[in-house]
């Protein structure tokens, strides 16, 4: 999902989190006071994306980086404040931006970036990682095939399907998979209709390259 | 503010035991003797259990107050609102108090965890724990998984039927009460037994991880001790292999089932009885092969990995909180059901089974950690710093080689460890 502009920043922190998308956090309830161990709710989620995401506006409007989520950070070093931490990821540069955001104050409180840190992906990655796996000249075709004969019927996007995606660190692979862990790289496990998975073992997706690798072993 | 309190309660208490004078090297081969002989005493004051209790509670209470004291006190707020609270008093008086959150990345997390023995003072736990990854390693060499994905998003929607006797929280997290078989049974010559079920408080989710559904579940039971686990169920992967690597599934032995690891990681952040004073101490009884067993005590001034061992077990212990015998507040870990799965030098977060680290915020996961500025990996974390506020990281392994009755669904096969109160009370709070 490329968002297209400044305005639809917020947008996009709002609609990625939405209820049933970021477990107990998603309040989706009435507004209730908020102590200080609560998960943080929909509205905390939405003003932090905003707020994390002011830094990037420009990148995110090419697309080249993306907010994955906002977790409650749970420092307890400083268990007083109300803060929360937006990941992002630069992937032109192969950056993760962690901005912790102090929702009192409504500002930037800390930023930390690397290069070679892989935080879990997101569900718009996974849906993203479908659409590269679907656009292989060769995995694409065995996906629908299998999905039509668990379904009995054709696959129309990568909506149909029930993802899950791990972080892919290289362990001695040879070939293209070995830039992995500074690439951001998933393994994707793919659901069909009849609740089996595909055998995707071997399949690495690398958003960074946008591209596919096979594992070999 | 409410651990705060909970602290300082306890601390008054450890400020009139008679053994608070004692020094830190001093106490620990008395007390290794105090507890061998802990157990006869223990089962003579059983005769008059109330009178006993008392006499401990105003110890505890620090100023001869009656057990209901610690209800007199005005109860601090909750670290969290209703939804997160946990608040239960257990049948036979033990009350757990703690809050939950489901974090993207670690999934179902427990934090401010409180336990308040019968008749006693309040006295904090845990800071927080979480799952901290699920390696799996295939005995083939590949694939080799790390199985914490965002964790919060995998989490399976609960139904009625999966929460036996509980409330489900938010759909995803369930909260319910749970035999645990005899607390204890002591017959009498001419009455009846005394005996006593006893019950777990049982606080769990579970997750959606490819094939596999992952149980993963905290009890706290009534005697204050702790058992978290986690369940495989689901269904197999259906990775196939050579004979030397599997097991054959299905008719005949022409179809080999991968055999694996499931390396199961947890994070707990220790504050007995507060943040303060927080010391882990692994103990070993050395004699085997002779009549006698020698108590050696090794205290983790500095981060430390350690590997299980025949009769090792380690605890977080206060080093000046008491209880009303003037023995140190602990709680003990025991990591004996491991298969101690040891990886290739590229996965040393594999080689011990017990790490203790000092508290970073940064330090989450045990593997593929996602902080910038922070090590990747839990063996990484250990570093030689001076522990100040330790965090110690349980690593419990199972081997899976699958069998028959493995075909779908898969019975659920579990992994875990025990945290047991040491010490807490001067006796059973029963």
């Amino acid at each position: 999902m490329a968002v297209a502009g400044a305005g639809m920043v917020t947008v996009a922190g709002a609609v990625l989190f939405i209820p049933g998308e970021q477990g107990s956090q998603a309040a989706g309830s009435a507004p209730r006071a908020v102590v200080q161990g609560d998960p943080l709710t929909a509205q905390e989620i939405a003003r932090a994306s905003t707020i994390a995401s002011a830094g990037s506006r420009e990148h995110m409007a090419a697309g080249q980086v993306k907010l994955l989520y906002v977790e409650r950070d749970d420092d307890k070093e400083a268990d007083e404040r109300r803060r929360a931490d937006a990941y992002l990821y630069d992937y032109s540069a192969d950056r993760l931006i962690v901005r912790t955001v102090d929702l009192d104050r409504g500002t930037v409180v800390e930023e930390s970036v690397a290069r070679g840190v892989q935080p879990p992906p997101s569900k718009a990655e996974e849906a993203t990682a479908a659409e590269l796996l679907l656009a292989h000249p060769q995995y694409g075709g065995g996906v629908r095939e299998s999905y039509a004969r668990a379904g009995g019927r054709q696959l129309r996007s990568a909506a149909d399907l029930g993802l899950r995606g791990l972080i892919f660190t290289p362990a001695g692979e040879r070939g293209p998979a070995r830039h992995c862990g500074i690439h951001r790289c998933l393994r994707l496990f793919v659901r069909l209709p009849d609740k089996t998975w595909l055998d995707t073992s071997r399949i690495v997706v690398d958003l960074s390259a946008k591209k596919i690798h096979t594992l070999e072993w | 503010m409410f651990l705060r309190l909970a602290l300082s309660c306890v601390m008054l208490a450890g400020g009139l035991g008679s053994a608070q004078a004692a020094s830190a090297q001093a106490a620990p081969a008395t007390h290794g003797a105090q507890v061998a002989s802990a157990p006869q005493a223990m089962t003579g004051a059983q005769a008059a259990p109330a009178p006993q209790a008392m006499t401990a509670t105003r110890a505890v209470t620090g100023a001869g107050a009656p057990a209901s004291a610690a209800h007199a006190v005005r109860a601090p707020a909750p670290p969290c609102s209703a939804p997160y609270r946990i608040d239960k008093t257990l049948p036979n008086g033990a009350r757990w108090q703690l809050c939950w959150e489901m974090r993207n990345i670690e999934g179902l997390t427990l934090t401010k965890v409180v336990y308040t023995p019968k008749g006693n003072r309040a006295v904090t736990v845990l800071r927080s724990t979480a799952l901290a990854q699920i390696h799996v390693p295939y005995d083939s060499g590949r694939p080799r998984y790390h199985d914490i994905g965002a964790l919060g998003y995998t989490a399976i929607a609960l139904q009625s039927a999966d929460c036996p006797g509980g409330e489900r929280r938010e759909q995803f997290v369930c909260v319910t009460t749970r035999a645990r078989g005899h607390a204890y049974l002591k017959s009498d010559y001419d009455g009846p037994n005394t005996s006593a079920q006893g019950h777990d408080l049982v606080v769990f989710s579970a997750f959606q991880v490819g094939w596999y559904t992952y149980l993963v579940e905290w009890a706290f039971s009534d005697d204050g001790s702790i058992t978290p686990r986690v369940g495989a169920t689901g269904s197999l992967s259906g990775f196939t292999t050579t004979p030397e690597h599997g097991w054959p599934i299905g008719v005949g032995a022409r179809t080999f089932e991968t055999s694996h690891n499931h390396n199961i990681f947890w994070r707990l952040d220790f504050d007995v009885a507060g943040k303060a004073d927080d010391l882990v101490e692994q103990y070993d009884f050395s004699g085997s092969g002779t009549a006698k067993r020698k108590l050696e005590r090794t205290a983790f001034a500095r981060e430390t990995k350690a590997v299980n061992g025949p009769m090792r077990w380690w605890r977080v212990v206060d080093q000046k909180v008491r209880n009303a015998d003037g023995h140190r507040v602990s709680w003990e870990i025991n990591n004996a059901d491991s298969s101690e799965y040891r990886g290739p030098a590229n996965e040393a977060f594999t080689r011990a089974d017990v790490y203790v680290s000092t508290y970073r915020s940064c330090e989450r996961l045990a593997t593929i950690n996602p902080s910038p500025g922070c090590a990747k990996s839990v063996d990484r974390y250990i570093n030689g710093e001076r522990v100040k506020d330790p965090v110690v990281w349980v690593n419990v392994g199972y081997h899976h080689v699958p069998r028959d009755e493995d075909g779908d669904l898969m019975p659920t096969h579990w992994q875990g460890f025990r945290v047991t109160a040491r010490d807490v009370t001067a006796k059973n709070p029963r």
